[in-house]
């Protein structure tokens, strides 16, 4: 009996490892893989890509909304002198700002129904600044959303998405 | 040199354990793609409020990466999700459904159908989802089917999505519904009207 004590510890020590590592690394290489996906369809990084309308024949993202305008800016601030400007321009219905990290946390949104929105993105580890979000990791995702269930409701938020503007700052390029 | 073989195909097989285990309680083997789980259940929708934070635990936090990328936190945005109807069968293209509810505790709603693999089904109908602006104000109900109802109301096309489930889009969800969900939600009912084949 005592023979099997060994190799059962093994076999448990490695299979609890195997499941909390496959846990932890999972949303990350999710993100990544979507980062790599996104960027394949044009999503440009510090720049809000011009969205098409959510359709069958569009969609890139799982679970999007066709009711929904959805202008997404990769970023990335390993940098640690870098600053983001990220602008939402007006929409009178409702709009947000959202801010995702490489492990898919949400970790920042701004309403702003019936008003502009202006912010900096800082890199991890930045000392808090008036008007400005610190990014928990260096590599994210900016995702701005709009509602637009109506193809006329789509192109009046695609207009209004002419003000929207993610870019590093000059000082920090 | 034959212990330390054996040695190697237990590490093998804690390995293949380990992963194989981790993948499945996520939800990430391929047979389980459905997003309908989660700590919160109002009348067989579900939800896991945590979603979009860093309080998510392991296993919400790798499913929603994978069926659920982008996701808000809950005081934005809650999604509930469903895969069966009031009867306990999977939701399914060869079926139709009446989808029915009335207000709901938020901003704006929308109901949207995604097929297996998380995705809108691939059909040209134009009827991915009902809103709140389509729906009013007041009592609504869809058609859920995978032909337009002859009557011209308020449809969700099932066009090639298999075996599919419903979300349910809560935004600017009101603290109620935050706190008791419960007492706060009156869910959509989904009761199954006829399906290929039935007698």
């Amino acid at each position: 009996m005592k023979r099997w004590f060994g190799p059962l510890a093994v076999l448990l020590i490695t299979a609890v490892a195997a499941h909390a590592l496959a846990l932890y690394l999972a949303p990350a290489v999710i993100m990544d893989r979507a980062m790599a996906a996104l960027e394949a369809r044009g999503v440009a990084l510090h720049a809000f890509t011009t969205p098409q309308r959510v359709t069958p024949q569009t969609q890139s993202v799982v679970r999007s909304s066709p009711d929904l305008y959805y202008a997404l800016c990769r970023y990335d601030l390993a940098n640690p002198t870098a600053r983001l400007a990220v602008r939402m321009g007006d929409w009178p219905d409702y709009q947000s700002l959202s801010f995702f990290d490489a492990r898919t946390d949400n970790f920042a949104v701004l309403r702003g129904t019936g008003r502009e929105i202006a912010v900096r993105l800082l890199p991890p580890g930045s000392a808090p600044e008036q008007g400005a979000i610190v990014s928990p990791t260096a590599r994210g995702v900016i995702l701005i959303r709009r509602l637009a269930p109506a193809a006329e409701r789509f192109a009046a938020a695609a207009e209004a998405g002419k003000a929207d503007a993610c870019a590093l700052d000059p000082v920090s390029r | 040199m034959k212990r330390a073989g054996a040695y190697l195909a237990v590490v093998f097989a804690g390995l293949a354990l380990g992963l194989g285990s981790a993948l499945w309680l996520a939800g990430l083997w391929p047979a389980r793609s459905t997003m309908a789980f989660g700590d919160v259940d109002v009348g067989g929708w579900r939800s896991d409020f945590a979603i979009g934070s860093e309080a998510a635990d392991p296993y919400t936090r790798a499913r929603v990466a994978r069926h659920g990328l982008l996701a808000l936190a809950k005081t934005e945005a809650v999604y509930f999700t469903r895969a069966t109807d009031d009867a306990g069968a999977p939701l399914r293209e060869g079926c139709s459904y009446r989808l029915a509810g009335g207000a709901m505790p938020a901003g704006w709603w929308s109901v949207t159908l995604y097929d297996g693999q998380s995705m809108l089904p691939a059909n040209t109908d134009g009827a991915l989802s009902i809103d709140a602006e389509r729906a009013g104000g007041g009592a609504w109900s869809a058609v859920i089917a995978p032909k337009r109802p002859a009557d011209g109301g308020l449809w969700i096309s099932s066009k090639g999505a298999g075996t599919f489930d419903l979300t349910l889009r809560l935004y600017m969800p009101s603290p109620e519904l935050l706190a008791k969900p419960n007492a706060a939600l009156k869910p959509p009912r989904i009761e199954r009207i006829a399906c290929e084949g039935a007698a």
